[in-house]
């Protein structure tokens, strides 16, 4: 029944409604097929000799039409609604439309999304039309950070093809990334390294992991301050999304001045949660398209 | 009387014509937004709608000043594709503390309803100050200039409060007053990503019928 604020103004819609209508009938069938309109037109002025109110009547086409769209009219509000609570011998409603297309949607698809939902990535890996659908949600969902190459973009959203995923890569970890979100910070050290001290960070930390990072004159304050997250080689912790500091990839930029940003004033990088947009099967095929390469090598 | 005789008297008395139009032009309104005026279900906030804090109401009148409105609605309308693409349909009682709405008709960009929360600040800022930043192929224009004003220029976010709350919004005295300080050292940039990281997430399915 159509939302309506009470009983009366229910009754008010209804009873203008059908007095305006029953009025405009009237008036057109009176105009029509009056029996003395001539009359009364007689005694109006006359211009050029024979010109007079009436002279020239309404087309008869006119009133056909009128009266196809009473017709319309009268149809119309017996089916949908329009007389106030009056919900129409259809039931139409916007949302009853809408749940109608919702269920035709589910009995079309139901079934080969959950299947979806369900299966093997490597099943779905093999599927050229199923990437092709995961390529679709991850356009729509995924590109405008991660770019339509999911190769990152502007040093702030991360390469998502290059095999190292700062929380983690597993399938199990690149679902909770997707449905939950993901919050890291990484805080500023300047007030503590002071700005000498950020740059020798940043020296050691790009040559961490390899032979000549012993002795390093930051490897102390690295010991003491980083390696709780980032731990003693320099290998990161997915479990808190401190990236490795040992691969090649830096994920806001490999110039030094990034690195000094990123110690002397810290990051917090933000991936929004999805688990509300997106339903298991659009999360099942981002999964096995993401993983696609790693399940492959 | 009938009405060839009743055009004639109309036509005839202007006075009488004058009235008879205003009567006529108002049936629809009486039908069609009279008792709308006396409808609860559209007054009612949505689940946790609330008015707009004063940085989100900053970031508000900067979206208006800026035509963000003229390229993108904030209306998602009941219909399988648009459920689909942008999330549950938006409602009345979502709109309960938007003056003016801010619906729209017309899309040249994405309907931007269910937009809070979708992206991360950074990439709203990267994507404001240029869009072809994050997105190759988008027409949207750059709007560089809002990461350098300052959002409270007009010192006025105090005021624009009190006149709403005149409007009924239920803001407390110690929300207009602390509203100057909570625009203090913010640009224009960072009060419209406030606003639109708040959009539609007041509301979920569930909250209505």
């Amino acid at each position: 029944m159509p939302d309506m604020p009470t009983a009366f103004w229910s009754g008010w819609i209804a009873t203008v409604t059908i007095v305006s209508f029953v009025g405009l009938v009237w008036f057109i069938f009176s105009v029509y097929f009056s029996a003395d309109a001539g009359q009364e037109e007689s005694e109006g002025p006359v211009w050029d000799e024979n010109l007079r109110e009436g002279s020239n009547p309404a087309p008869m086409w006119w009133f056909w039409l009128i009266l196809a769209l009473m017709v319309f009219s009268v149809l119309y509000l017996m089916l949908y609604p329009g007389l106030g609570s009056y919900a129409g011998a259809l039931r139409w409603s916007q949302g009853g439309r809408l749940n109608e297309s919702m269920v035709d949607y589910e009995s079309e698809f139901g079934g080969l999304r959950s299947l979806i939902a369900e299966a093997k990535l490597e099943t779905l890996q093999a599927d050229d039309a199923l990437l092709r659908s995961a390529q679709r949600v991850f356009d729509r969902n995924c590109a405008v950070c991660h770019g339509y190459d999911a190769a990152g973009q502007a040093s702030y959203f991360p390469d998502l093809t290059d095999g190292e995923w700062q929380w983690g890569g597993s399938p199990e970890q690149i679902e909770q990334s997707i449905r939950n979100g993901r919050n890291a910070v990484m805080v500023g050290w300047s007030p503590i390294l002071g700005d000498d001290g950020v740059l020798q960070m940043v020296d050691y930390i790009k040559r961490l992991g390899q032979d000549d990072a012993g002795g390093h004159p930051a490897q102390p304050k690295y010991d003491q301050l980083c390696v709780a997250c980032h731990g003693l080689d320099g290998s990161g912790n997915a479990a808190l999304g401190a990236p490795s500091l040992i691969d090649d990839t830096w994920l806001y930029g490999n110039s030094d001045s990034a690195l000094q940003h990123s110690i002397a004033i810290g990051r917090t990088g933000e991936m929004p949660a999805f688990g509300e947009r997106l339903d298991e099967t659009q999360i099942r095929l981002l999964v096995a398209l993401l993983t696609q390469n790693s399940s492959q090598e | 009387m009938n009405g060839v005789g009743l055009h004639k008297k109309l036509e005839e008395n202007a006075g009488l014509l004058i009235f008879g139009i205003l009567f006529v032009s108002t049936i629809g309104g009486l039908v069609q937004v009279l008792p709308s005026l006396f409808q609860e279900s559209l007054k009612t906030p949505t689940g946790t709608t609330r008015p707009y804090s004063a940085v989100e109401l900053a970031g508000r009148d900067i979206y208006i000043r800026e035509g963000c409105s003229v390229c993108h609605s904030q209306q998602i309308r009941p219909l399988l594709a648009e459920v689909k693409r942008y999330g549950p349909y938006s409602r009345a009682g979502e709109s309960v503390y938007d003056r003016p709405f801010l619906w729209g008709s017309k899309r040249t960009g994405p309907d931007l309803h269910r937009v809070g929360g979708k992206y991360s600040d950074i990439w709203h800022r990267l994507h404001l100050i240029n869009p072809r930043d994050v997105v190759p192929n988008s027409i949207m224009p750059a709007y560089p200039w809002l990461a350098e004003r300052d959002a409270n220029a007009g010192n006025d976010i105090h005021l624009k409060m009190i006149a709403l709350r005149k409007l009924g919004h239920p803001y407390s005295d110690e929300q207009i007053e602390a509203a100057p300080a909570a625009l203090e050292g913010l640009t224009d940039i960072d009060a419209l990503i406030g606003y639109l990281q708040i959009l539609g997430t007041w509301t979920k399915p569930e909250d209505t019928p």
